[in-house]
């Protein structure tokens, strides 16, 4: 009955969102080098940032510690794909223990899926902790996360090369490798999002202790998320390995971390849409402010450094303050419809903060 | 939803329950009892400690003083969720609904957490929008909802945890007129039908007069009179609290 209508309709928003993956992996495969770039290093944020919504889209906590997903997943694959000879070379001081990591290979998307995994070991390892944390003291135990698995990264030289380069890596990544991804994450973190433990954990999103009232078991549904996400994550990590064929573990840090919450946030922390169009609409703007301060448009002339992070950071500042839950609020894409509610609704919730703006599609 | 199966009559029972905060004794040696079936009235001034009581009696509270026990099983210092698990259901004095989904979604992720699968929760789901008549409402975020339909939503969601005892703290608050009629109305019904227990907490003396068969009455965190409805009104302590403190 017309009860459930909501329902039916809501492949809409998967479906929306994977024509952005798609328009996005468009370009990046007709356009330039440098736009081909800019287009890739979005579709494999695409991928982070759903996972990461998977998470604090549906429990309503805000993590910076998923960067560290990514990063386990960018060394696993390191190691998976390397060519074992080269890695008998880079890695000649392994532990005896895991001496057996030198001679392991695995085919690109095996080595990605492996890569996500034990991205979620680390994930199941953790969730205890985030089960039980709410608010300012969830924000700094993901920091914390965030910043051992940095160090840990970055003193352990004999398996990760500390603060030099993993290379060597052979360039897997291909633009539509990387599309593929972002349609499997989107699949994922929509049917989350629409499971049971997906709406409780909405629901304790809205009021923690009504949902407990209501029986949510709230630390269990956060803690499946965050392992679902800490997956999908360390997929995007892997892609990222494959793409750039050499990185540093500063990549995976607070630069990246701080790029990354500034698509969830602008774009709407509190829907997988919200991601989806912050990480589009941020990458379009990085690339135009980085080509503003080129000179691009100012005839050759380059702008002073460091105009385009200013730029950004207003972008920001506006937009938290003219829409405090970004872009998207807790909606979704859909196409314009006929719907009355919805409309009404909007209507009512005009003078609320996510009344402003309109879905861009 | 009202099956026949007789169950057996549980009760729900508080003793010489207690807790205090920084010194102020918000609920002090009440002693209160709701059978299946059965609607009992906790009513009381402002402050006189009936939020507080349901807060120990769901969970949200842990008593200092007392045990609560749901027939042989002690409750009293198991969480809230398992209480719900076991059917002592609470709604709160302030609504709480979840906002920003919608009605459906609000009584479906109660039935989701009391235990049901899918299919069976949205079932439940829809079958007690209906009996409430939110059908309209069904598909609309809570916050958009006028005050009175909140309400309703937060009983409806309380139901799909299948309560063997309801615990409603002021459900007709921001009601209007002919919505507190027929809230009342269906209060009683899910007594019966359910063969439920309520523990209404109510400001309305009128609404508590016709809706409880027995009235249980609070004043700073003491019991001062119990007993069937006719009987406390001529109660002199209650005369007093209620109507000679006003003048
Ligand atoms: N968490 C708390 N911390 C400190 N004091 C509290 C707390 N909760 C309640 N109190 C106090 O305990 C007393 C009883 O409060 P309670 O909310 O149970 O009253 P009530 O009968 O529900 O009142 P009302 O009719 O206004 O809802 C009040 O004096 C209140 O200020
Ligand atoms: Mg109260």
């Amino acid at each position: 009955m017309k009860m459930f209508a909501s329902s039916s309709r809501s492949a809409q928003t998967p479906i929306l969102l994977v024509c952005l993956g798609l328009l996005t992996a468009l370009v990046g495969a007709t356009a330039g080098l440098t736009v081909g770039r800019v287009a890739m290093v979005t579709l494999i944020s695409l991928v982070f940032v759903i996972g990461q919504s998977t998470f604090t889209g549906n429990s309503g906590v805000m993590s910076f510690g998923h960067v560290a997903f990514m990063a386990i997943g960018a060394y696993t694959t390191a190691y998976l794909t390397i060519p074992v000879p080269l890695k008998g070379v880079l890695f000649a001081e392994l532990p005896h223990s895991l001496r057996f990591l030198a001679h392991v290979h695995a085919p690109f998307i095996p080595a990605v899926l492996l890569s996500g995994l034990a991205a979620l070991v680390l994930g199941l390892v953790t969730a205890p902790v985030v089960a039980r944390l709410s608010g300012l003291q969830s924000g700094i135990a993901t920091l914390a996360l965030l910043v051992v698995v940095y160090n840990v990264l970055n003193s352990w030289t004999a398996v990760t090369r500390g603060s030099s380069s993993m290379i060597g890596i052979p360039r897997n990544t291909t633009t539509w490798l990387a599309f593929a991804f972002v349609v499997a994450a989107v699949i994922v973190s929509w049917a989350y999002k629409k499971s049971r433990s997906g709406l409780q954990l909405q629901a304790s999103r809205e009021d923690y202790w009504a949902a407990v009232a209501s029986g949510v078991a709230v630390g269990r549904h956060r803690a499946v998320a965050w392992i679902l996400s800490a997956f999908l994550c360390g997929v995007s990590g892997s892609l990222y390995a494959g793409f750039l064929m050499s990185f540093n573990v500063n990549a995976f840090f607070l630069s990246a971390t701080f790029a990354f919450t500034v698509m969830i946030v602008i774009g709407g922390y509190l829907s997988l849409s919200g991601a989806v169009v912050g990480a589009v609409a941020v990458s379009v703007l990085q690339e135009f402010l980085r080509r503003l301060q080129d000179g691009e448009f100012t005839g050759g002339s380059a702008l002073p450094a460091g105009l385009a992070d200013l730029l950004l950071a207003a972008v920001l500042l506006i937009v938290l303050i003219k829409a405090p839950l970004g872009l998207m609020g807790v909606r979704e894409l859909r196409l314009p419809g006929r719907r009355r509610s919805q409309r009404a609704e909007a209507a009512k919730g005009a003078a609320g903060a996510e009344g402003e703006v309109r879905a861009p599609v | 939803m009202g099956t026949a199966t007789a169950r057996r009559p549980s009760v729900l029972r508080m003793a010489g329950g207690g807790v205090h905060f920084d010194g102020l004794k918000a609920v002090d040696d009440v002693s209160i009892e709701v059978r299946s079936g059965q609607v009992v009235g906790l009513i009381g001034p402002n402050g006189s400690g009936k939020t507080t009581t349901l807060n120990l009696l769901s969970g949200m509270l842990r008593a200092s003083a007392g045990t609560i026990r749901l027939d042989d099983v002690d409750l009293t210092s198991m969480s809230m969720r398992k209480r719900v698990r076991l059917g002592v259901v609470r709604t709160f004095q302030s609504g709480r609904v979840f906002a920003r989904l919608t009605v459906l979604e609000n009584v479906e992720a109660a039935a989701l957490g009391s235990g049901l699968g899918r299919r069976r929760a949205r079932a439940l789901a829809a079958g007690i929008i209906d009996e409430l008549g939110l059908r309209p409402d069904a598909d609309r975020r809570a916050e958009s909802l006028t005050a009175g339909r909140i309400r309703i939503t937060a009983i409806a969601r309380a139901l799909a945890c299948r309560p063997r005892f309801l615990l409603l703290d002021e459900p007709a608050a921001g009601q209007n007129e002919s919505e507190a009629v027929s809230l009342i109305r269906s209060i009683r019904g899910f007594a019966q039908d359910r063969d439920c227990g309520v523990l209404l907490v109510e400001h309305d003396m009128a609404v508590v007069m016709q809706t409880c068969d027995h009235l249980h009455v609070l004043d700073s965190g003491r019991t001062v009179a119990e007993g069937a409805p006719a009987d406390v009104r001529r109660d002199p302590r209650v005369i007093e609290i209620y109507f000679g403190k006003r003048h």
